[in-house]
Order: structure tokens, then C-alpha cells, then sequence
């Protein structure tokens, strides 16, 4: 998923001290050239495509693929349905969700919604796309098959008009997850099966041929937008006039730009001059201390600190087969030892509020399941001394130099203990900053600890693989219905448990090893448990007990909250963005689930 | 043997060592990017959440995709007693690699399915634009002020030198930087970023000239002033030193006029500026990556880095093999150019030497 985000955000260290130099810059808004695309109707947006275009292949994997057709965004190839971040609702997008429980999620397919070549969109279509994996094991969907076990179609009278009714089965024998068969339907998208039937036929019912096609001319899409040109410097899209929902979701009414273009920069300096510029109208990359920028008409979310609605947490994962972090003493004194206020202000200028100690955020959708009292009993007491008592009591001592700093530490038995490294990709600036900041705190704690920053091709395969001390990870990095769930799954599960050295993709730290004699089922069993819970009382209760579990034994160190997407905007050209005082919509890009609904919004500037 | 050829025996001579550097370089630029991870290991670390049938299934279709996998008669891959794919051996793929590179084909990008020739076409002219006008005028501006410098010494060289020094010592991408800054944003004279605006298709028309010059300012200043003080720097202190050599000295003794003096002295101070121009045109489709990152040109050196961040063997060997193909040609020219400029080698090889 994060492919197309971290593949050049490679910057010199010269280049964050440019962007220190560019705070608090006068600008002045650039003039039109007078080109094929008048400003007043053409709205620049960024930071979702780095690399060269090539593929627009919706059912490429989905970090092959060009903007805006990777990732989930939706705005050429639309979901089933759309998540809106802010109210934690499913709104409607090729479908409507019309009920779920645990054995199905019920949705009806809106009999207007029409390909641009003029087909409607059926239950083939999507039954195409979610059961592709069944025919094709390489296709990019083919996890779906764990969750859903059938799409069951029928034929339904809504309002005097037929309408296909799906009923997404749970895959009750496999994984019994219905959060994320709510996850799916707002993330997959749906292509036309008439279209991808026939390329399969003419490509020898290969997928792996099919998926190498590029489908970036005369594509056939239901979305508002199609693909109008693209080269290495800027995707270009133009709204299509026809588009079934402005009549059946929108009252008639049209996106109100008519051309949305994303240019391609290389460098994250690029995207807080062009905001501050006026020349991109959104953004959704990191800009440091984006409040000052507000005269220049940026805005964002919230208009002071953290400005950002918390979405994931960059977490340091801790690898308990290595000595010493098997010991859960001293992974709690690690976590004690962090500053996390210095990590917030000094790494991400403050764009994190205070942590809610373990897996569970404080915002609207997660809050409920947090209980402050049940997790002050559990969790570390925090600072420099706190670390140091529990390093004591545990029996480490920390030999310090004489200039005061750490020279090296010793297990109870007296014995050296390695240095930890913790590994990052280098020339990230943001996370190498934080582990710089923690890396200090917990030297002063008495705990050795360095910084371990790789090449990109070098981090990529020891995560899964547990080549590492520890490793800075940001799992669950999308907010999606199964949040808090699937930080929590992505953290603790021993579910597919790999010794070190094979893959495993969750839980790569490999705590709570199932054949090892101190295993906790509690926490299988309840990772298995809440997404089948409908009762909020009984839901709160086992993600407290969840919670608690986490603290008590600190398999990974949350280092700071961010937002899903760095939901960033210009007033210079279009106004109306959604923000807190005025909540029409999520905190989400337009082309990011319920975001895509900002594009009926948007006004002109005076 | 050709004995009576010096400059034909000189040539190939010259020739047979640069195809065997090249043959060595392409064995290394094959072997290089094999070093470190595999592509498809760090495509599979940057999934998250699946079971691991569906992971393993991807994996051995991503290294049937992408060439690695070692397949049996039928064309699946072959997996080991583990179930896990087997890889092809790295001579199968050197041989394989070089026969398709015979045949012109330089293999698909693993990262977007796109031929490795389109990538390095897309690049190229955005490399060669940024870089050819600014080395060409850098060396020109460049040498003709370090030559009136190195003559006329005097208050117009005290001012030169130290300004000449001063740019040169700057490094070019925080020069970028600081234009950036001043023109583009703080005084908004011209754009920050990208080659031409936003708003305009590229295409044979005034307005996308217009754009593009306008847009190339600073890039062009950003590389230009600072390469025209390194060269500057180069010829003053070449040419001092010629006109301090006892030819000279000899020269000026036997009364020989001061412009043919001059000539002397500038042709032989000359010499290693051409020697650094060729080869600065051979380097320069490497690309200069920091200028194409601040100014975000989607040129060579870009193309280069995302490769190399994904181990993406096809497009680091066709890079490289461009870039070693170019660098190799450049400097064959440079011996060829020396042999037949200099006096000193010309006389060398007419002595019988090589």
C-alpha cells in the first residue's frame, strides 16, 4: 500500500533544513499561463503519485498502478461503498449497505450506477472482481476469499424500482471476520467485467498478462472522473458530464471542477511551495509546522496543534526472540524512557496529541473502546527514573562513561548485553527523526540502543523475514472499519506464526510464540473474538482487556499519532473544503472513500 | 604488425581495452544490484495482512513475472520440498540478460511493467536538457573568463578569482536550493518547480516554448554558474602556468610575437579542459539527481534511484549499460581527440609508441 509514498521520499538532510528556511515565506499567488486547463476550473492536487506513470490496470496490485486508479482511492473505479472517517459510517457509492450482522453484509446495488460506455453496473461486475481470486490465486483480490465465502444475488423492489441485492457472506469456516468484509467493500474496486472477461479471453485467460496491461487509453470506468492524459510530469483527469451519480447521489448536480490534475514532484519541498503558492489546491504530504502557512490560505483539519486527525502510529517493534527484549521488564523500561511530547514536537511538528497509552486512539471512533482507568493501572509509569527503577529491580545495571554517557549495560547475571539497532529505512526523515529523539531518551535511561537507518531494498525484506532488533513499523496505516481491531491484529497476532527467518506478515516482533510454554491464548482468543462482538458494552470490554495486555507486556512502542492522510488545502482557488467548524465531510482527500464527495462542494474563491 | 599505421594501431589499440572494460562493466552492473535483496522480497515486505498461501502464491507468480523463477517443462515454477519457489541460477540469467540485450531488448521494469527502453526514452530528453545547454555554456563562459583572467591578472582577476572560487565551492543542489528560495518564492520572479506549467500540454507551440525557457531558469542557473567557476578556475590556473613554462620564457627570448605566443599557451592549456568537457558530456546521462529531486525534472537520475530503491534489476542494468556505453564513448573520443591535438602524443605515436 505505501509504495508509491515511500519510494522517493529519499531527501538530503540539506533539503528538511530548506524546509525549515521555507517557514513563514511571503508568497504571492502565480499566475495562470493561459493554457489548455483555466485555473477556475481545474483543481491540483498531489502527493499520491511519486514514481513515472505507467499503469492505470485497476486489477493490478494495488501499489502498481498509477493515481488514481492504486492504492483504494475511487474517483475513476468506484467501491461498493465509501467509509466516511469522521462519522465512522458506510455511505453509499456503487451500492447501499442496507444491513449486516454477523453472517452477512447486506448491500443494494444502485440500478442507475452505468460504465461510461454506457452498460449499468451489475452484480457480475462485482462478483467479477471479489471471486477473481478464486479463479486466479495471483489475483491482487484474492485474500477476499478468507472473508467472503459467497456473493448470494437477489432481486428486490426498492421504492418501485428493481434492484439487485447483494449478500456478502461471512467466510464463516475460514476467517469469521466481518469487519473486514466492511473493510473490502470500501476498499476494492469494482471493474467492468465485461471488459476484463474479454481481455482475459484474447490473453490466454492468463491474469498475470492482463494485469501487465496498461488500460490507460479509452478506459471504461463508472467513477466521475476518467483518465484524459498522463506523462512523467502530471496525470491529468476531466470530469465525465454523464457521471449516473450527480443525478442518483448528488441532486443533479456536477463535481465542480471540470479538470483535476496531479502533478508529479520529487521532492516534499515542492508540495509546501506549492500550497503556499496557490499552484496545488491539496496535498497529502508531511509539511513541517504546516500552521504557519495559514496566511498563505493552507488549511487544514484543525486550525491549531495537532491540526491533523490521529489515523496510525509509527511504533517501534520489538523482536522478543533477541536477548534482551524477551524480558518484558525491559521492554516496558523502554517504553518508559521515551519522551513522547519531545518526539511529537521535534519529529512532526506537533502534529500528535497526547497518547492514550497502548493500541486504542483517542478520536471519535475508537475512543469509546478506551477506559483511562483500566489502562493507568496497566500501563508503564513514564519518564527517566521510572526506566531506570524498572532496569534495577530487574537487575540490569548501565555502566555509564565518564562524560555521563552510556557506555554499555549488563543483564542480572553481569553479562554485556548487545547494542540494540533499530532498523529504518534511510532518508525517511520524519521516522528517522523520532528514533533519534527515543534513541537518546532511552541511552539517558541506561539503554543501549542505537539508530539502524538501511536502504529502502534492504528494510522491506527483513520485516517479514524478523531480520531485526527492532523495527520501526506504522501497521494499519488506512483508518477502516476494523479499526482498532486490525492494529491490534496487525501487533499481537500469533495467527499465522513463522519462526525468524520465514515470513509473517503481522505481529513481526514474533511475541506470544504459540508453542512456547508462556504462550497467552487470551490474546488469540480475543484477537478472534471482537470482530464478531455486536454488543458495545461487551465490545468495550474485551478491547480494555486487549489493551491491557499490550501494556502489560509491551510487545511494541507507539511513538506518535498521525493522520491517515496529511489532509492538507489551499484557499487561494477553491473554497468549502471540509474542515473541523465546517464538518460536511471527513478529513479525507477527494479521492480518498467519502472524501470524493468534497468534489460537489467545492466553491469557486471570490 | 601495422607499423606503418601508427595512428590506425594507436586506435585499435585504444579500442580493444575500452570493449574490454566494457564487458567488465556489464558483468558488474549485472552483479551489483544481485548483492542486496531480492525484488521480490521487498515487494512481499511491503504487503501486509495475509494468510501465507495467498503471500506464497504471490511471490511465485511475481518471480515468474519477473524472470527469477526457475521453471519446468510446462512452464510453472518449481518449488523445493518446502513448497517454495526455486530461482534460476545467476549465470542462467547473466546469459539470458546479455542474449536479450543483443537483441535489443533491455527486459521490463518490475516495478510498472514498463519496457525499460520507454523508461530510459521518457528520461533522457529531461536529463539531456537540464544538463547539455548548461555544460556547454558553463565550459565556454567558463574558460573564455579563466583565460582573460589567467592574461590580464591584474584588479579584474582579484575579483574574478575569489567570485569563480566562491561558486564553485558551493554545492550545486544548495545553490538550487537558495534560488529556489529567493526567486521562486520568496520574490515569485519565476516557478519553483517542473519543467514547464502546470497547465500546458507539451507540444510544438509558442506558449510551451515560452513555458519551458521560462521554467528553465533556474534549473539552468542552479548547475551553470557553478560549473562555469570550476572551469574558470581550471583554465586560470592552466593558463597561468603555461605562460610561466620555458617554452615561453624561450619564446618570448626569441622575440616571437605576443599573439602567437598566446595561441601557444591557450592550445596546451586547453587540452585538459576538452579532456574534462568530453567526459562531462559522457557523465552528464547518469543525471544529476538532487537538481531533477529540487526542481522535480522526472530525468535519468530519478529513474535510477526509484530502480535502485527497488531492486529493479532491469532498469539499473539499462541505465548503467547507457550510462558505461556513453562514459566509454566519451573518453575513446578524448584519447582520439589528445592523440590528434596534442603535439606531444601526435609526436609519441609517430615515434612508434602507443
Amino acid at each position: 500500500m505505501q509504495a508509491t509514498k515511500w519510494s522517493v521520499r529519499t531527501l538530503p538532510v540539506a533539503a528538511a533544513a530548506f524546509a525549515i528556511l521555507m517557514v513563514g515565506c511571503k508568497t504571492e499567488g502565480s499566475k495562470s499561463s493561459g493554457g489548455a486547463f483555466p485555473r477556475d476550473q481545474t483543481l491540483y492536487v498531489a502527493g499520491s503519485q511519486w514514481g513515472d506513470p505507467s499503469s492505470f490496470n485497476p486489477l493490478a496490485e494495488t501499489w502498481q498502478p498509477a493515481w488514481p486508479v492504486n492504492d483504494r482511492f475511487n474517483i475513476m473505479y468506484e467501491t461498493v461503498l465509501n467509509y466516511n472517517t469522521l462519522t465512522g459510517k458506510m455511505e453509499p457509492a456503487l451500492g447501499t449497505l442496507v444491513s449486516q450482522d454477523n453472517d452477512s453484509v447486506v448491500v443494494d446495488l444502485n440500478p442507475a450506477a452505468k460504465w461510461s460506455d454506457g452498460k449499468p453496473v451489475t452484480s457480475a461486475d462485482v462478483k467479477f472482481v471479489f471471486d477473481l481470486g478464486r479463479r486466479f490465486p495471483d489475483a491482487a483480490t484474492a485474500y477476499v476469499t478468507q472473508f467472503i465465502s459467497e456473493i448470494k444475488v437477489t432481486t428486490v423492489d426498492v421504492g418501485g424500482v428493481k434492484t439487485e441485492r447483494l449478500n456478502f457472506l461471512v467466510n464463516k469456516k475460514d476467517r469469521n471476520n466481518r469487519l473486514v468484509v466492511l473493510d473490502q467493500l470500501q476498499a476494492i474496486r469494482i471493474a467492468p467485467a465485461h471488459v476484463f472477461e474479454a481481455l482475459l479471453k484474447a490473453h490466454g485467460d492468463t491474469l498475470g498478462n492482463v494485469k501487465k496491461l496498461k488500460i490507460d487509453s479509452a478506459p471504461v470506468v463508472s467513477g466521475p472522473y476518467i483518465l484524459k492524459s498522463y506523462s512523467n510530469e502530471k496525470i491529468i483527469l476531466e470530469r465525465r458530464d454523464d457521471y449516473w451519480g450527480n443525478k442518483a447521489l448528488h441532486n443533479g448536480q456536477m463535481p465542480a471542477p471540470k479538470y483535476i490534475i496531479h502533478p508529479i514532484y520529487k521532492s516534499n519541498d515542492a508540495f509546501a511551495i506549492g500550497l503556499a503558492k496557490g499552484d496545488l489546491d491539496a496535498s497529502q504530504t508531511f509539511i513541517p509546522r504546516i500552521g504557519t502557512k495559514a496566511k498563505d490560505g493552507v488549511g487544514t483539519w484543525l486550525d491549531k496543534s495537532p491540526y491533523y486527525v490521529p489515523g496510525a502510529t509509527p511504533m517501534l517493534v520489538l523482536n522478543v526472540t533477541k536477548k534482551p527484549l524477551g524480558d518484558k521488564n525491559f521492554r516496558r523500561a523502554m517504553a518508559a524512557a521515551i519522551n513522547y511530547s519531545d518526539v511529537s514536537e521535534l519529529a512532526v511538528s506537533g502534529y500528535s496529541g497526547k497518547l492514550n497509552p497502548g493500541l486504542v486512539m483517542p478520536t471519535v471512533l475508537e475512543g469509546k473502546y478506551f477506559d483511562s482507568a483500566a489502562s493507568a493501572a496497566h500501563a508503564v509509569a513514564l519518564g527517566k527514573e521510572s526506566a531506570k527503577k524498572i532496569l534495577a529491580d530487574a537487575g540490569y545495571k548501565a555502566v555509564f562513561k565518564a562524560d555521563g554517557s552510556l557506555d554499555y549495560t549488563t543483564d542480572k547475571d553481569g553479562k554485556k548485553l548487545p547494542t540494540l539497532s533499530i532498523k529504518a529505512p534511510a532518508g525517511w526523515s520524519d521516522w528517522e527523526a523520532m528514533i533519534k529523539i527515543a534513541v537518546k531518551a532511552m541511552r539517558e535511561a541506561g539503554i543501549d540502543v542505537r539508530e539502524g537507518f538501511v536502504d529502502a531494498s534492504q528494510f522491506w525484506p527483513a520485516k517479514p523475514s524478523g531480520d531485526f532488533d527492532i523495527l520501526m513499523d506504522k501497521p494499519a496505516s488506512n483508518v477502516t472499519p476494523s479499526l482498532p481491531w486490525s492494529r491490534f491484529e496487525a501487533v499481537m497476532s500469533s495467527r499465522n506464526f513463522a519462526e525468524i527467518g520465514k515470513s509473517m506478515n503481522e505481529n513481526q516482533g514474533r511475541y506470544n510464540n504459540p508453542k512456547s510454554k508462556d504462550y497467552n491464548k487470551k490474546v488469540d482468543s480475543l484477537l478472534n473474538a471482537i470482530p464478531l462482538v455486536t454488543d458495545s458494552v461487551q465490545l468495550k470490554k474485551a478491547y480494555v482487556e486487549l489493551n491491557n495486555i499490550f501494556l502489560d507486556d509491551q510487545p511494541a512502542i507507539p511513538l506518535v499519532y498521525l493522520p491517515e492522510q496529511f489532509y492538507q488545502y489551499s484557499t487561494k482557488t477553491w473554497t468549502n473544503w471540509p474542515n473541523e467548524k465546517n464538518a460536511y465531510g471527513p478529513p479525507q482527500l477527494p479521492w480518498v472513500s467519502a472524501g470524493i464527495n468534497t468534489l460537489w462542494q467545492l466553491k469557486l474563491a471570490k | 604488425m601495422l607499423k606503418q599505421y601508427p595512428t590506425l594501431r594507436y586506435i585499435l589499440h585504444r579500442g580493444g581495452w575500452y570493449v574490454l572494460t566494457f564487458l567488465v562493466a556489464v558483468i558488474i552492473n549485472f552483479a551489483l544490484p544481485r548483492l542486496g535483496s531480492d525484488p521480490v522480497d521487498i515487494i512481499m515486505g511491503q504487503n501486509s495482512g495475509s494468510d501465507p498461501a495467498t503471500l506464497l502464491a504471490k511471490k511465485v507468480s511475481f518471480l515468474k513475472d519477473f524472470g527469477l523463477a526457475k521453471l519446468d517443462d510446462k512452464g510453472e515454477v518449481v518449488l523445493d520440498a518446502e513448497g517454495q519457489p526455486i530461482k534460476k541460477g545467476l549465470a542462467e540469467q547473466f546469459f539470458t540478460y546479455v542474449g536479450k540485450t543483443l537483441q535489443g531488448d533491455l527486459g521490463t521494469s518490475f516495478q510498472n511493467s514498463k519496457a525499460v527502453t520507454e523508461v530510459i526514452g521518457d528520461a533522457v530528453p529531461w536529463t539531456i536538457s537540464l544538463q547539455l545547454p548548461t555544460i556547454i555554456f558553463g565550459w565556454i563562459v567558463g574558460n573564455l573568463l579563466g583565460a582573460l583572467a589567467a592574461y590580464k591578472r591584474g584588479t579584474f582577476d582579484r575579483v574574478f578569482f575569489p567570485m569563480a572560487l566562491l561558486f564553485s565551492a558551493i554545492p550545486f543542489f544548495v545553490f538550487g536550493m537558495l534560488l529556489v528560495y529567493f526567486f521562486a518564492v520568496q520574490w515569485s520572479v519565476f516557478p519553483a518547480m517542473g519543467g514547464f506549467a502546470a497547465d500546458i500540454l507539451p507540444g510544438f507551440n509558442l506558449d510551451f516554448f515560452a513555458s519551458a525557457a521560462y521554467h528553465y531558469v533556474l534549473p539552468f542557473l542552479s548547475i551553470f554558474l557553478i560549473s562555469a567557476g570550476g572551469q574558470a578556475i581550471g583554465m586560470r590556473s592552466m593558463g597561468i602556468y603555461e605562460l610561466g613554462t620555458d617554452y615561453i620564457k624561450y619564446a618570448k627570448w626569441l622575440g616571437v610575437k605576443e599573439s602567437r605566443i598566446l595561441m601557444y599557451v591557450f592550445r596546451n592549456a586547453m587540452l585538459p579542459q576538452l579532456t574534462g568537457l568530453a567526459l562531462s558530456l559522457g557523465g552528464m546521462v547518469g543525471g544529476a539527481l538532487i537538481t531533477e529531486m529540487i526542481f522535480s525534472y522526472p530525468g535519468l537520475g530519478m529513474a535510477m534511484l526509484t530502480a535502485i530503491q527497488f531492486n529493479d534489476y532491469p532498469v539499473i542494468q539499462g541505465v548503467t549499460l547507457i550510462v558505461t556505453t556513453c562514459v566509454l564513448i566519451a573518453n575513446f573520443t578524448v584519447d582520439l581527440l589528445v592523440a590528434f591535438l596534442d603535439p606531444r602524443v601526435k609526436a609519441g605515436l609517430q615515434m612508434g609508441g602507443n
